[in-house]
């Protein structure tokens, strides 16, 4: 585990899932949160359980649809997979944070 | 769009709650389970992996929380509980409930009922497109105007000088023919006519109207077609008539097959072409609508007047209203203006200006009400009775404010407990609010009920018994959002105090058992500011109603002159057309005589005026010897109070014939003429002579004969009760050229109901069109000269008796919960000896005190207020002392009797069980 781990800001965690459920298809919320941790390298200091809300905060704007299923261990799960407006939304968020991200790096660059 | 998806998607999992939890505890419960097999798979044992994934996963509790927060919408929740709770909590106090909602229901249904009946006459606009646009044209004079002939809307301007909205035809076409100010200009002029409707005579109110009158207005008919210009080309032509919807209704039963049929107005057919839609009322006045809209060329024919019996060459007479409509891009001060100018030179070139002549102004006013005819009666009547609800409604608003205040403490103690376990204090504060708006609700949906049965009943309390026209008031959605309004206010006003001191609790005094006493004093004193302050309202309230209750009774006691029982009273008004000068006088007489030998009939006389009707009719009066100039001199009127009246009017009316003679079969049209002067008029234009014998003129005119006094009559009143009874001459109908109109007087036990067969019988004998005019009695003739002083003594009575009882449920309920919170004490004051006559007396003093101070507080207030009414009273001053005593004497009684229950609730504490209950 690294020393430091940052806070999750807000709205970052929503493209997250997002990203996340375009690249490995339906997923339940255990193996979401999962994948989070683990391509951010454990970086991130995330409660597991945030991630639920969150997921109802998506389903409630129509960008991810759930169904119940089985788990490959045989568990009952709840899945959760991408929508078509989900999909515009990532594209939408992606340039939004690109750009956020390319102001704030000029902004750290000048002031060195 | 986005958000009002998630608001449906939010508010949709309110009602499947359970569903969806149950869904959440299996997710959450499959998220640890799967990091459990996950960690046991990497070689963690059983209770490790658990552990881990439960830390992994972070509050269970928590996220279970902020996803209910994130489901459903919290804010709506809360609300519904607070509702939920709100309901037990009014249901637990069920007689508090009761008695705050019904106070309430009769508080806002009186506003509700005052409000929609003032909306209807002050506010109500014509029922045509676009009212806002209309501009009435008037004009204002000074004393030596050029216009001298009027008939119709006039009066005097309080500071001299005349101001009327008529103008002669030729300046009205003049206006028309050269204005570029205003749209189109139209004209129209309300008259009576007797009409013939399918076999049946009746007086009717008609519109005689320019023929772009309907075009002005923009109003379409229901069927057939209105009033074009080509109606009104020429004087006499255009015998067309379009109809109202009211005597569609009631004369054709709806029926198209209207249309063609003819109707006989004073004589002359008229076709009729159309109907007017429902709910138009014409352009004068927005309550009632005339029955016929007839060309303007009509008027020679139905209702001849002036030279030649026409108006529309006379340049004399002014009589004609003027309408019309703003034209864009004129301003209102441009178009008055130029109209002005106009008006100038149309005066100069229809009329002779002689020496001292001055020129009226024009003003354009304006037209979205008509005349606002209804405003010079209602106005101060409806204003007050706004004022006096308005009272009426902060009464009750204190009353409840009250209750909720004692209860209010009661309650502390639950406050507390909800501080201490965690409520905000502004949660509290909602709750609370809720619960007032609740009972608000309660008392505003019965208030919307009492308005909606009592908002007709008080109308009929405004017209006089024997018209067939009601007012109707109109109970929409602006009522509706007047009560909410009302409604809400009221909750908000009284609720608010009460919740704000309750919310206020302490979490630690009021948890402990002492925390009544310290708190008491502070609630104590604002309980009973507001009960003195119910009283100073009910005594304004009370001292109102006592001032209209004592005009009533005054005006009833007034010794009128005459006998006004058993006297039956209707109008004939033979039309010109028919019933030339001369041959009125001869109908008049075979009416009479044939009226007279009716069964039932004691008998039977006429005159040109009712009594007690706010009509009257004035006429020169010049004693031989006597000059006009020498007259206006001495300050002496020219003119003095006439009636031309039957031979046996004094016998019919039962005045008495002081000195001299009464008329009689002696004087016909050939005798000489004669006359009965009254007290009064002998007191004043002969005084220290004897009359009789004295001989005058009626006119200006030297060659006419002179009038010789044949007897003096005892004084009578005349137009109304108001006024002392003013001096009065009479003078034979049957020696005059021609008298238009009479009112009939007949002496007969019979009621006017079981009269009217024969009544009619006789006259249609005479002539089939011929209507019997408003057949009443001289009761109910009085009656609704003074209807709306009537409506507002029964009405102000009515709030006065409200205002009473709301102030005794507010004493005794404060009185009550005061002895009830100082139980303890006056156990420890009867321990000790105290007599219970004392502790009696010291509750009793107690509330004396309140209701001295909010006696005298209310006295301040009336004497201040009632001065604004002091022209609506009669035979009773603004600030009579009389009232005001015997309703703060009222308001003492009613003070003593609300708290007697609780003072002897007090002196019947047993001590040792006060003492032991703490």
């Amino acid at each position: 585990m690294p020393e430091h781990k940052s806070d999750v800001l807000q709205g970052t965690l929503d493209l997250m899932v997002l990203k996340t459920l375009e690249s490995m298809g339906a997923l339940h919320g255990y193996r979401i949160a999962r994948r989070i941790e683990q391509v951010s390298a454990n970086a991130l200091s995330l409660n597991q359980g945030t991630i639920y809300p969150a997921l109802l905060r998506l389903e409630q704007r129509g960008w991810v649809a759930a169904k119940w299923g089985i788990s490959e261990t045989g568990r009952r799960a709840r899945f959760y997979s991408l929508t078509r407006s989900g999909q515009k939304q990532i594209q939408k968020e992606t340039e939004n944070w690109e750009r956020i991200a390319a102001t704030m790096a000029r902004f750290l660059a000048s002031s060195r | 769009m986005q958000s009002i998806r998630v608001l449906i998607v939010r508010f949709a999992s309110l009602f499947r709650k359970q569903r969806l939890d149950q869904d959440l505890e299996d997710e959450l419960q499959a998220h640890i389970e799967l990091a459990v097999e996950e960690h046991q798979r990497r070689g963690l044992p059983a209770e490790q992996a658990r552990a881990l994934a439960v830390r992994e996963f972070g509050g269970v509790t928590q996220t279970r929380e902020n996803y209910r927060v994130q489901r459903g919408l919290p804010f709506l929740e809360s609300i519904w509980h607070d509702i939920a709770f709100g309901l037990r909590q009014l249901r637990k106090n069920l007689g508090f409930t009761a008695i705050a909602a019904l106070s309430l229901a009769l508080a806002i249904g009186a506003n509700t009922t005052i409000f929609s009946i003032a909306r209807q006459l002050l506010y109500e606009r014509l029922s045509v497109p676009h009212p806002d646009q209309l501009r009435m044209l008037r004009w204002n004079g000074d004393s030596s105007v050029v216009i001298h002939g009027m008939w119709g809307d006039f009066d005097s301007r309080p500071q001299g000088g005349m101001t009327g909205s008529i103008f002669s035809y030729p300046v009205y076409q003049q206006l028309r023919a050269h204005n570029n100010a205003m749209r189109d200009l139209f004209a129209f002029k309300e008259d009576g006519v007797n009409a013939t409707v399918r076999g049946t005579a009746q007086r009717m109110a008609v519109a005689m109207i320019s023929g772009n009158y309907f075009a002005g207005l923009e109003v379409r008919p229901q069927i057939g077609r209105t009033i074009q210009p080509s109606d009104e080309s020429v004087p006499g032509a255009g015998t067309v008539a379009v109809i109202s919807d009211g005597l569609w209704d009631r004369a054709y039963d709806r029926s198209p097959s209207a249309l063609g049929q003819t109707i006989k107005v004073n004589g002359t057919q008229l076709t009729i072409i159309g109907v007017n839609p429902k709910g138009f009322t014409g352009a004068k006045d927005v309550q009632t609508s005339p029955d016929l809209f007839v060309p303007l060329t009509m008027q020679p024919l139905i209702d001849p007047k002036g030279r030649n019996g026409t108006l529309l060459q006379a340049n004399d007479l002014w009589w004609l209203n003027v309408m019309g409509r703003l034209r864009p891009g004129v301003s209102e001060a441009q178009a008055q203006t130029a109209l002005g100018v106009q008006l100038q030179a149309d005066i100069r070139a229809t009329m002779t200006m002689h020496a001292g002549d001055t020129m009226p102004k024009l003003v354009l006013a304006p037209g979205n009400r008509g005349l606002h005819f209804a405003d010079g009666t209602f106005k101060k009547p409806v204003n007050v009775l706004l004022a006096l609800t308005g009272f009426v409604l902060l009464l009750a608003c204190a009353n409840i404010a009250n209750l909720l205040l004692a209860r209010g403490a009661e309650r502390q103690r639950e406050m507390s407990v909800r501080l201490a376990l965690g409520a905000t204090r502004k949660r509290l504060l909602r709750q609370l609010l809720t619960e007032s708006l609740m009972l608000a609700a309660g008392g505003g949906a019965g208030g919307l009920v009492l308005g909606y049965f009592v908002r007709n009943a008080i109308p009929g309390l405004m017209t006089n018994a024997w018209e067939r026209t009601r007012l109707n008031i109109p109970f929409d959605w602006s009522v509706f959002a007047f009560c909410s309004a009302v409604t809400l206010l009221t909750g908000i006003l009284f609720g608010f105090a009460p919740a704000w001191f309750a919310a206020r609790a302490e979490v630690s005094s009021s948890l402990k058992g002492s925390a009544q006493s310290t708190t008491r004093r502070r609630k104590g004193a604002s309980g009973k500011s507001t009960v003195a302050f119910q009283i100073a309202l009910s005594m304004l309230l009370v001292v109102g109603a006592g001032l209209f209750v004592r005009t009533m009774w005054a005006l009833s006691a007034v010794n009128i002159g005459f006998n006004p029982d058993h006297l039956i009273l209707f109008e004939i008004q033979p039309p010109a057309a028919r019933y030339p000068p001369g041959k009125d006088v001869q109908l008049h007489e075979r009416l009479e005589e044939r009226i007279a030998a009716l069964p039932g009939v004691e008998s039977v006389s006429l005159g040109s005026e009712p009594y007690i009707a706010n009509n009257y009719e004035n006429s020169d009066f010049l004693p031989e010897g006597e000059s006009f100039a020498q007259d206006r001199q001495q300050g002496r009127g020219e003119a003095e109070f006439n009636n031309l009246v039957g031979a046996n009017f004094f016998h019919t009316m039962q005045i008495p014939i002081l000195a001299g003679r009464s008329f009689g079969a002696q004087d016909t049209a050939t005798s000489a003429k004669v006359a009965i002067i009254n007290q009064a008029l002998a007191l004043k234009r002969f005084p220290g002579v004897y009359a009789i014998g004295k001989r005058f003129r009626a006119d200006r005119d030297p060659r006419s004969p002179w009038i010789t006094i044949v007897g003096i009559c005892a004084n009578t009143h005349y137009a109304s009760l108001r006024k002392e009874p003013p001096a009065q001459f009479f003078l034979p109908y049957v020696q005059q050229r021609d008298v238009g109109g009479m009112v009939y007087q007949v002496r007969t036990p019979m009621a006017p109901a079981a009269f009217a067969p024969e009544l009619r019988q006789v006259v249609a004998s005479i002539d089939r069109d011929l209507p019997v005019i408003d057949l009443r009695t001289q009761r109910e003739q009085m009656d609704a000269t003074e209807q709306v002083q009537r409506a507002l003594a029964a009405l102000t009575a009515g709030f006065g008796l409200l205002a009473l009882a709301l102030a005794c449920v507010g004493i005794y309920g404060v009185m009550a919960y005061s002895v009830a919170q100082r139980t303890n004490e006056i156990g420890i004051r009867l321990a000790l000896g105290a007599h219970p006559a004392h502790v009696r007396a010291m509750v009793l003093r107690e509330s004396l005190w309140i209701a001295c101070v909010g006696i005298a507080a209310g006295l301040l207030a009336a004497t201040g207020l009632t001065r604004l009414v002091r022209s609506m009273l009669f035979g009773v001053g603004p600030y009579d002392p009389a009232t005001m005593a015997i309703a703060a004497l009222l308001l003492l009684v009613v003070g003593l009797a609300a708290s007697w229950v609780p003072a002897r609730r007090a002196a019947g504490i047993q001590p040792m069980e006060a003492i032991r209950h703490e």
